[in-house]
C-alpha cells in the first residue's frame, strides 16, 4: 500500500497553490475600485468624513471609480511620516494633512504649489474659506495647502459645578476666572475632589492664551519674541498662583490633552481650555457624567483690556497638501476639491469638524446642532496661531514650556523664567 | 579532515555576511555619515564635521539626560539582580505552587511596556491612584512623582525593575538549576552553613550567568525609553529626561537628524564604557574556562 496522506504537501501541490493564489491576487482589480487614493491624516480627519451610508465622499468615489485609504497617526508622528514620505523619490500617498505651524520654506518645497491648479480647476467659492487660514498655507507667495479644519480654543466650564459653588454666571474677565477657579477647588456634593482648572503642560497653547489675555504673546506673526515681557510675567504669575492654591492639579507637569477631556467629563475639574470642536465629546452622555452641563465661552481678557483689546484666542489649522513626488496628482486635487466643497464642509462641521468656510457658521443645521457655533465664529474672527512656522519652532516651544513649568511649579522666579525664555529662544529665531 | 579554500567557502558564508552587512554595517555607516552633517526635511545634508557631537555634548539638557540614564541604569540593574537572585534561590530551594508562582514572576515580561506604564500611571496617580490612596490611608508618604523629580526617578526605576526582573530571574534560575546537587551534599557533609554554601558554591558557579545577565541588562537598560516617555514625558521641566528621550526629541520632534545621529553614537559609546568593567570580567572568565 502506498503510504502517503492525501493532505501531504508535494512540490506539484505547492506550486499549483502558489500560482492559483497569485492568479486570484492578480485579478483583484476586477472587483476593487479602479483607483486608490492613499491619504495620510489624523484619525479625526477620517472620522468627520463619515462612513457607509453617511460617507460624505460616496458620490465622489462613485464618479471617480476610486477608493480612499486613510493611514492615520497622532499629530506629531503624522507630520513626521508625511515629511518622510515627501522626501522619498516617490510616494504612494496622494494627499497629506499638515498643521499650520509646520510649513517652513524647506518643508514647503516638498509639496506641490496649488495656485495653478486653483486657477485652471477652481475650488467652489474659494473666497469663502477664511483668508487668514489660507495665508497660513501660503509660503513664499505659493499656496501649498487648502485649509480643511481649524481648532480654535475656548473656555469650557461645568455649569453644574458652578451652580453648586453658588456661582451664577461664567467669568467675564481673566481675574474673575482665577477667582472662580479657586472657589471651585472643593469637594463636590458627589464626593469628588474638584480642581478649579485643568490644563496640559506640554503645549504652548495655554501659557500663550494667558499671555494674550494680558495683551502679550510668545512669538508674534512678525517674529517678535515675547513683545511684552510684563504681560508674559503676569500670565505666569497667574498660573503659578493658581497652582499654589490647588486650582491647577498637583499633576500639572504630567497632564496631557486627553486628561483635560476625562477630568471635565468626570467632574474632576470645573474649567479647561480646549478647541470648541470638543463640545460634543465633553457632553456625550455615554462618556460624560455631566452631559449638557459643560458649556463653552470665549476665553476672557484681563479686566484692564475689556472693551479695548479683543482676545486673540489660539487657533490651529489643518490643510490638505499634495506631495510633489506622488503619482496621481489629478486624483489628489479632485479629492481636495470635493472635501473643500460647501456641502462636505458643512457635513464635516455637523460631525464635529471646525469649519474653514465663513458661510458654514450661518447654516441653520449647524446652529441647531452646535450651540457653540456662534461663539466659535466670534472667537475665530480675532484668533491666530500659537506661533508662526520657522525651522526651530518645535525646539522653541519645548524651551518655552520648560521655563513655564519651572515657573508654575515654583522652582524658578517668574521674572527669571521669562528672561530665560527670551535668552534661550532668541538664537532659535529666524534671521 | 578535508579543508576548503576561501573561494570554496565564501558562497556558503556569504548570505550571513550579506545579512550582517545590510542590517548592521550599512545602517551604522549611514548613521555615522548623518552624524557629521546638518540634515532635516526638505534640505540637502551638508557636512559639518564634529559640530553635532560638540553641540550635543555641550548641551546641559543632554548632560542631565545622560546623568539620569546612568543613575537609573546603575540602580535598577543592580537592584534587579539582587531581587532576581533572591527569587531564583527561593524557587530552587523548593516552593509550594511552584508552577503558579513561576508564571506570576514571569508575567511582567509578557505585558506590553505601554500597557504596563498605563497600569502603573493609574495605580500611582497622585490624586486618585489606588496605591496613592492606600498609602495615604495608612498615613505613609506617597510617591509625588508628577511634582518631585526624585520621586519620578524612583517610580521609573521601580517600573523598569518590575518589567525586566523576569529576564534576570530566568537566567539566574536556569544557572542555579544547572549546579549539581552533589556539590551541596559535599558542602553539607563538610559542615558548611547555608550561607557558606551560598558563598563558596552557589555564587562562584553562578558567576558567568550573573555576568551575562548584568551585561545584557546594562546594554538594554541604557536604551530605556517608553517607561520615561509614557510616565513623565521627561518632565517636570525635562528633569527626568533620559538619553533615548533626548534622541527621540532631536530626531522626531525637532527633525534634527544630524544631532540625533550624533546622540545615538554617544549613547552607544557611553553604554559600552558603563558596561566595560563587566565585559572585561566576562572575557576573563571565558578565557579562564578555555584554559
Amino acid at each position: 500500500m502506498k503510504n502517503t496522506s492525501t493532505l501531504a504537501l508535494t512540490r506539484r501541490r505547492f506550486l499549483g497553490t502558489t500560482m492559483g493564489a497569485a492568479a486570484v491576487l492578480a485579478s483583484r482589480p476586477s472587483w476593487a475600485a479602479a483607483k486608490t487614493l492613499n491619504v495620510l491624516s489624523h484619525k479625526v480627519h477620517e472620522t468627520v468624513l463619515g462612513t457607509g451610508e453617511t460617507d460624505l465622499l460616496k458620490n465622489w468615489k462613485t464618479a471617480n471609480d476610486a477608493a480612499v485609504t486613510f493611514t492615520t497617526f497622532d499629530s506629531n508622528p503624522l507630520q513626521d511620516r508625511l515629511f518622510r514620505e515627501a522626501s522619498l523619490s516617490e510616494t504612494d500617498y496622494g494627499v497629506g494633512f499638515m498643521v499650520d505651524n509646520r510649513p517652513t520654506a524647506e518643508i514647503a518645497s516638498l509639496f506641490e504649489p496649488l495656485d495653478e491648479k486653483l486657477k485652471s480647476d477652481p475650488i467652489e467659492d474659494f473666497a469663502d474659506i477664511a483668508p487668514g487660514l489660507v495665508q497660513g498655507m501660503t509660503i513664499n507667495r505659493k499656496l501649498i495647502g487648502i485649509p480643511v479644519r481649524h481648532a480654535t480654543q475656548g473656555l469650557f466650564y461645568n455649569e453644574a459645578l458652578l451652580e453648586e459653588a453658588g456661582i451664577s454666571a461664567p467669568p467675564t474677565t481673566l481675574e474673575e476666572l482665577v477667582e472662580q477657579a479657586k472657589k471651585l477647588t472643593f469637594t463636590s456634593k458627589a464626593g469628588t475632589p474638584v480642581t478649579g482648572m485643568i490644563l496640559a503642560s506640554d503645549l504652548a497653547v495655554f501659557p500663550v492664551m494667558f499671555a494674550r489675555a494680558f495683551g502679550g504673546d510668545f512669538i508674534t506673526k512678525d517674529f517678535a519674541l515675547v513683545p511684552d515681557p510684563v504681560a508674559m510675567e503676569k500670565a505666569l504669575e497667574t498660573l503659578r498662583a493658581m497652582f499654589a492654591a490647588g486650582a491647577l492639579p498637583r499633576s500639572y507637569a504630567t497632564t496631557k490633552n486627553d486628561d483635560q477631556v476625562t477630568w471635565m467629563q468626570q467632574g474632576r475639574a470645573a474649567f479647561t481650555v480646549l478647541p470648541f470642536a470638543r463640545f460634543a465629546q465633553l457632553n456625550n452622555p455615554d462618556q460624560s457624567k455631566y452631559p449638557g452641563k459643560i458649556k463653552a465661552i470665549e476665553f476672557p481678557v484681563s479686566a484692564a483690556l475689556v472693551g479695548k483689546t479683543p482676545m486673540a484666542s489660539v487657533t490651529e489649522a489643518w490643510a490638505m497638501v499634495i506631495p510633489k513626488n506622488t503619482k496621481d496628482k489629478a486624483l489628489a486635487w479632485s479629492f481636495i476639491k470635493e472635501v473643500s466643497s460647501k456641502r462636505v464642509t458643512l457635513g464635516m462641521a455637523l460631525n464635529g469638524n471646525g469649519p474653514v468656510r465663513v458661510s458654514t457658521y450661518a447654516d441653520p443645521a449647524l446652529i441647531q446642532k452646535s450651540p457653540v457655533a456662534a461663539v466659535e465664529a466670534k472667537a475665530l474672527a480675532t484668533a491666530r496661531a500659537t506661533f508662526p512656522p520657522f525651522p526651530e519652532a518645535a525646539r522653541a516651544q519645548a524651551t518655552m514650556l520648560e521655563e513655564v513649568q519651572l515657573a508654575v511649579l515654583g522652582r524658578k522666579p517668574v521674572k527669571e523664567a521669562v528672561a530665560a525664555i527670551i535668552q534661550r529662544v532668541k538664537p532659535l529665531m529666524p534671521a | 579532515m578535508r579543508t576548503k579554500s576561501l573561494a570554496q567557502s565564501l558562497p556558503l558564508i556569504a548570505p550571513v555576511h550579506m545579512l550582517i552587512l545590510s542590517v548592521i554595517v550599512i545602517p551604522s555607516a549611514f548613521v555615522v555619515w548623518l552624524s557629521v552633517t546638518k540634515s532635516t526635511f526638505g534640505q540637502d545634508p551638508s557636512f559639518v564635521g564634529l559640530e553635532n557631537y560638540i553641540r550635543v555634548l555641550s548641551d546641559p539638557a543632554f548632560r542631565r539626560a545622560l546623568w539620569n540614564t546612568i543613575v537609573i541604569v546603575v540602580c535598577a540593574v543592580h537592584i534587579e539582580l539582587a531581587v532576581g537572585l533572591l527569587v531564583a534561590l527561593l524557587f530552587a530551594s523548593g516552593l509550594w505552587f511552584r508552577r503558579f508562582l513561576l508564571v506570576a514572576v514571569l508575567a511582567p515580561y509578557a505585558v506590553s511596556e505601554v500597557i504596563a506604564v498605563v497600569m502603573w500611571r493609574f495605580l500611582f496617580d497622585p490624586d486618585a491612584g489606588p496605591i496613592t490612596l492606600a498609602l495615604k490611608a495608612l498615613g505613609l508618604p506617597i510617591l509625588d512623582w508628577s511634582f518631585e523629580p526624585t520621586h519620578a526617578m524612583v517610580l521609573i526605576a521601580l517600573l523598569t525593575i518590575w518589567l525586566h526582573l523576569p529576564f534576570t530571574f530566568i537566567i539566574l534560575y536556569a544557572a542555579r538549576l544547572a549546579i549539581p546537587s552533589d556539590l551541596y551534599e559535599a558542602a553539607r557533609i563538610d559542615g558548611a552553613t547555608p550561607f557558606q554554601a551560598f558563598r563558596r558554591v552557589t555564587f562562584p558557579l553562578l558567576g558567568p550567568a550573573v555576568m551575562v545577565a548584568l551585561l545584557f541588562r546594562y546594554i538594554f537598560a541604557f536604551r530605556i525609553f517608553s517607561e520615561v516617555w509614557l510616565l513623565t514625558g521627561g518632565g517636570p521641566a525635562r528633569s527626568t529626561e533620559v538619553v533615548a528621550v533626548y534622541l527621540y526629541q532631536e530626531a522626531f520632534s525637532y527633525n534634527a537628524f544630524g544631532s540625533a545621529a550624533a546622540t545615538a553614537w554617544i549613547m552607544v559609546a557611553a553604554s559600552l564604557v558603563l558596561a566595560s568593567g563587566y565585559v572585561f570580567l566576562l572575557r576573563k572568565q571565558v578565557t579562564g574556562n578555555a584554559h
